[in-house]
């Protein structure tokens, strides 16, 4: 775990046995499950909670699906409900404010995420929970292929520019992103703001060159997740081209090429036609026998 | 006056037979053998092909290898009836029935064996509704489905004849076996105008049949050749596969002479003779075949390419070495070698010959089939250790018997009720030969 | 079944993030632009919170990852995801057989136990050359031995790349595993030891769930991961990073931690495929076991466990 890592695994209690009363057979220890809280806010919009739940298994750590949790802002209490999640295949269940909740939000520039869960026959009960303050981040470019970005907190009711922030600032690409120079984190100045230049030249974009950049800052301590994201033409237009509708040997069958079709059913037809003649033969040698 | 007198001789000893006290017994034997194939085959459908002894590596075994045997054997319907027919070799038609039989039966369990194999035989539909025109395999099924057809026309076609001599002779014998007859063949009549139309099919099929039967052998090489295996990865393939097809073929039928001559006492129409030529035939086949495989074996073995070099080396000194001289001496050797002397073209020594010829073919494929997939191009690892090695379970053995059996079978049935030396035509050349 | 309703409903209660702004939504911030360019509305409004504590409508379409999405069909699984050219790129200079990889996809496919799609075979190709680990995948070619023999289009080429399996189709002839160069392809040579709750599932082309008595199977490069925008199980599963997975048509690989520009590390790196003279041209590049992370040995004692 990164130091700067602010998830709160949460491990509420150390197996115990239930032990048998009368008629009851001892029962199997139950698992401790760790409920980690992440927030996320993307574009500066809307703002995601999202708890990963972990057990350990012979020492390592798996994620456990079919979690039911309940998650609340600021105080478990029913007026604070955020909605009741169940985890995923990944572990992973994941839950956007209501706006149910907007009074409750504007109380404060700083919330609380409290994930708790309940038990069940497997698992013990687990919490997890984590605080964090309202953030933005803004991306800016020039033609000069340089980026920058600033992040701003909430203080009082203005934002204000944050110091010490570090982000990156990258190409989205699929499954992560490609930094967009050698530089992999930028840390913000005094005025809350990095600059970087743009040094992924003819990288591939759509098929106009648009190519996708992303300034984010990740698992910060006070701000969670924040990323923002701006389509710019910097790429080198590209236009995917694939065989997939072309006639080869390793097509579907639909897609046969043509020569084998033609020689593979001229051979057959050929042969079948002698074979049918064949048979035609034997009736008429009936008739004539008939 | 005198014709008529033989020809009623050629008749009575030609007529198809009822089982003897032996024959009962063999077809009891043969059956017993089928029923544990087919049990060892239920076993199969219901816990899957792991009762097998295939694993990811070796993922063809010995059903491969007997589908490659079968589909070889049944070359032989080609060989002797057409080739010898077009070639105007008068000596070989008391011997057509016998490798049309031959053919057909093996034809069949050809086809059988390769549904045996299938992962998932109950969608063996999916061949017909969604085959690709593209794979080997989709040609396979083609050519298969076109030779069998084929074979029962020219199986069917000669036997039109007979079929009349068969109604008038065996008239009250079997009602069933009279209404078969009947069904097939009451409609012949023996006019000019059936002759000329059965000649001329006669004629078409056996012109039609050599490329169809050339092909099925292909096709089937292809199934390996297609591939980038050591030892498959041969342009050679099909050449090879035919001579070898046409050599255990041609040593079918030797031994099925000698056991037909010795079980029905055809001393007088399955000749010395016979056999004499046959040894000869099978002389030049073996060594075809045997030329063929120093052509497929010394060049890999001269260059020793490291892809290939494990896969040789096992077959020449390692693991398969005993097996692989076993194939080559008496599939090859030893057969050319007796063959070679005239008494070794005795009834006997032939037949002792055509015996080693198919046992040896018999474990020819299995060495075409099984070494390679032990030697892949990337190591053996990560898997069970039984993926390693490949000795077949005793279902697979009892399948493989079984199927054996089911062939001999089918022979011994079609022996049953059809003449195994065509009888019209023996009439009819005994004529030309008293004119 | 239940699970599946759950998640259902999980999806349907509580929505999911974001991904590009909304069209609905003010833009107070100029900032904001069209990464959402990509999506297409779908007209269904969700309302959520703002981080200004303001109530904002959002297109349902926008939402992302879109974990449950409407299990793809047949056909869809058949085609592929437009645009895309899926590669994978594995460095063996960092791999010292600990087979995290195999564990994850051995879990995350169902496989049965003793068998695996990936493998990590101890390779030297010669005396005195050095001995490093070499895993291997599925090769996703593009000229696929496996695809052209398949009697029954059972394998097929998509058009992202990717070779995947209907075992549905397939019949179990094996003609595949024979003709496949690389060894990629498994059998499922008795009834699959899995859950009855996952046998019963139905069978997707994109997840190779459940694995069918009789049929074929490998590695499927995770296609439901993928679809998804994440990354396959061996990639996030190593902890070394020797995998990273990509689009080609981004000109981007990444192992989760780092990301790189796939034409620059196959340049830097001499990156080069296997068997490339059979023609198969594999989706799978490789680096050069060079400035090794570990040294061959430290692998052995993992090794023990599956080869005797």
């Amino acid at each position: 775990m990164k130091p700067l890592n602010k998830i709160f695994y949460v491990i509420i209690a150390t197996a115990y046995l239930l032990a048998g009363g009368h008629g009851f057979a001892q029962a199997p220890a139950k698992g401790d499950l760790s409920l980690g809280v992440n927030y996320f806010i993307t574009n500066n919009q809307v703002p995601y909670v999202m708890v990963r739940v972990k057990t350990k298994v012979d020492g390592r750590f798996q994620t456990v699906a079919g979690i039911p949790m309940t998650l609340f802002l600021d105080k478990d209490s029913v007026g604070t409900t955020i909605g009741k999640v169940v985890t995923n295949e990944q572990g992973e269940a994941t839950a956007f404010i209501p706006p149910s909740l907007k009074k409750q939000w504007n109380t404060s520039v700083k919330h609380t995420f409290l994930a708790s869960f309940d038990g069940n026959k497997k698992y013990e009960p687990a919490k997890g929970d984590l605080t964090v303050g309202k953030a933005k981040i803004l991306i800016s470019t020039t033609d000069g292929k340089s980026i920058t970005a600033s992040v701003f907190e909430m203080k009082d009711t203005t934002w204000t520019p944050v110091k010490g922030v570090e982000l990156k600032i990258a190409v989205k690409r699929l499954g992560g992103d490609l930094p967009v120079n050698e530089t992999p984190t930028f840390t913000t100045d005094s005025t809350g703001t990095v600059a970087a230049d743009f040094k992924r030249d003819t990288i591939p974009g759509d098929a106009k060159g648009n190519i996708v950049l992303i300034a984010k800052i990740e698992d910060n301590d006070q701000y969670g997740n924040l990323s923002i994201e701006k389509t710019v033409p910097w790429g080198a237009k590209f236009t995917a081209v694939n065989k997939f509708n072309e006639r080869t040997l390793f097509a579907t069958r639909d897609k046969a090429p043509i020569w084998l079709q033609l020689i593979a059913y001229s051979i057959m037809l050929a042969v079948w036609i002698i074979l049918a003649y064949l048979v035609f033969n034997v009736f008429k040698i009936k008739r004539l026998g008939a | 006056m005198e014709n008529l007198v033989l020809d009623e001789k050629i008749i009575k000893d030609l007529l198809p037979q009822k089982f003897g006290k032996a024959g009962k017994i063999w077809v009891a034997v043969l059956v017993a053998i089928c029923l544990v194939g087919a049990y060892a085959y239920y076993r199969q459908l219901r816990y899957g092909l792991i009762v097998t002894s295939m694993r990811d590596y070796v993922s063809w075994g010995i059903y491969i290898s007997n589908f490659v045997f079968f589909v070889a054997i049944s070359l032989v319907g080609s060989l002797i009836t057409a080739v010898f027919r077009l070639a105007g070799v008068k000596w070989g038609s008391p011997l057509t029935r016998i490798a049309e039989i031959i053919a057909v039966a093996a034809i069949i369990f050809a086809s059988l064996i390769i549904i045996v194999d299938m992962g998932s035989p109950e969608r063996f539909y999916n061949l017909f509704t969604h085959g690709r025109i593209q794979s080997p395999i989709i040609w396979d099924v083609i050519v298969i489905t076109t030779y069998f057809f084929i074979s029962l026309l020219l199986l069917y076609y000669p036997l039109l004849p007979d079929i009349q001599i068969l109604l008038r002779f065996k008239a009250g014998t079997n009602k069933r076996l009279y209404a078969f007859y009947n069904f097939i063949g009451s409609f012949w009549k023996n006019t000019p105008e059936q002759i000329k139309l059965s000649e001329k099919a006669i004629n078409i099929l056996c012109i039609a049949i050599i490329p169809v039967a050339f092909t099925i052998h292909t096709v089937t090489s292809w199934l390996f050749a297609t591939t980038y295996r050591p030892g498959w990865d041969s342009t050679n393939f099909g050449a090879y596969f035919i001579a070898g097809a046409f050599l255990v073929g041609a040593g079918a039928v030797v031994v099925a002479m000698y056991v037909f001559r010795k079980a029905y006492h055809l001393e007088k129409y399955i000749t010395e003779n016979h056999f004499e030529k046959m040894g000869r035939v099978l002389v030049l086949l073996a060594m075809l075949y045997l030329y063929f495989n120093i052509n497929e074996f010394l060049t890999p073995f001269f260059k020793m390419k490291e892809s290939e070099s494990a896969y040789l080396n096992g077959l020449f000194s390692g693991d398969f070495a005993l097996l692989f001289w076993f194939a080559i001496l008496t599939g090859m050797i030893i057969p050319t070698v007796v063959l070679l002397f005239k008494k070794g073209r005795k009834p006997l020594p032939v037949f002792i010959a055509g015996i080693m010829i198919v046992v040896g073919a018999w474990f020819k494929r299995y060495l075409i089939v099984t070494p390679t997939l032990l030697h892949p191009f990337l190591p053996m690892h990560d898997v069970p250790e039984s993926y390693h090695h490949y000795f077949p379970s005793w279902e697979e053995w009892a399948i493989t018997m079984g199927s054996l059996a089911g062939a001999l079978l089918i022979i011994t049935i079609l022996a049953r009720i059809f003449p195994i030396i065509p009888i019209q035509e023996t009439i009819t050349e005994q004529h030309e030969t008293v004119e | 079944m239940n699970q599946e309703t759950n998640s259902r409903r999980d999806f349907l209660l509580t929505g999911l993030l974001i991904a590009g702004a909304a069209t609905s939504c003010t833009p107070k911030d100029p900032f904001e632009s069209g990464a959402e360019e990509q999506a297409v509305a779908s007209g269904k409004k969700v309302k959520l919170l703002s981080v200004d504590g303001e109530i904002i409508e959002v297109d349902e379409a926008f939402l992302k990852p879109v974990p449950h999405l409407p299990p793809v069909t047949n056909t869809e699984a058949r085609i592929g995801i437009p645009g895309k050219k899926f590669v994978m790129v594995i460095d063996l200079s960092r791999c010292k057989n600990l087979k995290k990889c195999q564990s994850a996809c051995n879990h995350a496919h169902e496989l049965n136990p003793g068998e695996n799609w990936i493998k990590v075979e101890p390779m030297q190709e010669a005396e005195h050359t050095a001995p490093y680990w070499e895993p291997t995948t599925c090769m996703h070619c593009d000229e696929p031995p496996c695809v052209k023999v398949c009697p029954v289009d059972a394998t097929f080429k998509r058009q992202d790349g990717l070779v995947l399996i209907d075992s549905d189709r397939c019949i179990g002839c094996r003609f595949c595993m024979a003709a496949c160069p690389y060894s990629a392809r498994v059998f499922n040579w008795g009834e699959p030891e899995i859950s009855p709750a996952i046998a019963a599932q139905p069978y997707s082309c994109e997840t190779s769930i459940p694995q069918k008595k009789g049929t074929v199977s490998k590695c499927d490069f995770c296609a439901d991961m993928t679809r998804e925008g994440m990354l396959p199980h061996c990639v996030s599963a190593c902890p070394n990073g020797v995998f990273a997975f990509g689009d080609m048509n981004e000109d981007t690989v990444t192992n989760g931690a780092e990301t790189f520009r796939f034409s620059d590390l196959i340049r830097d790196k001499a990156g080069y495929r296997l068997m490339e003279d059979l023609g198969t041209k594999p989706s799978v590049y490789y680096l050069p076991p060079v400035a090794r992370n570990f040294p061959f040995e430290s692998g052995l004692e993992n090794d023990k466990l599956q080869n005797k």
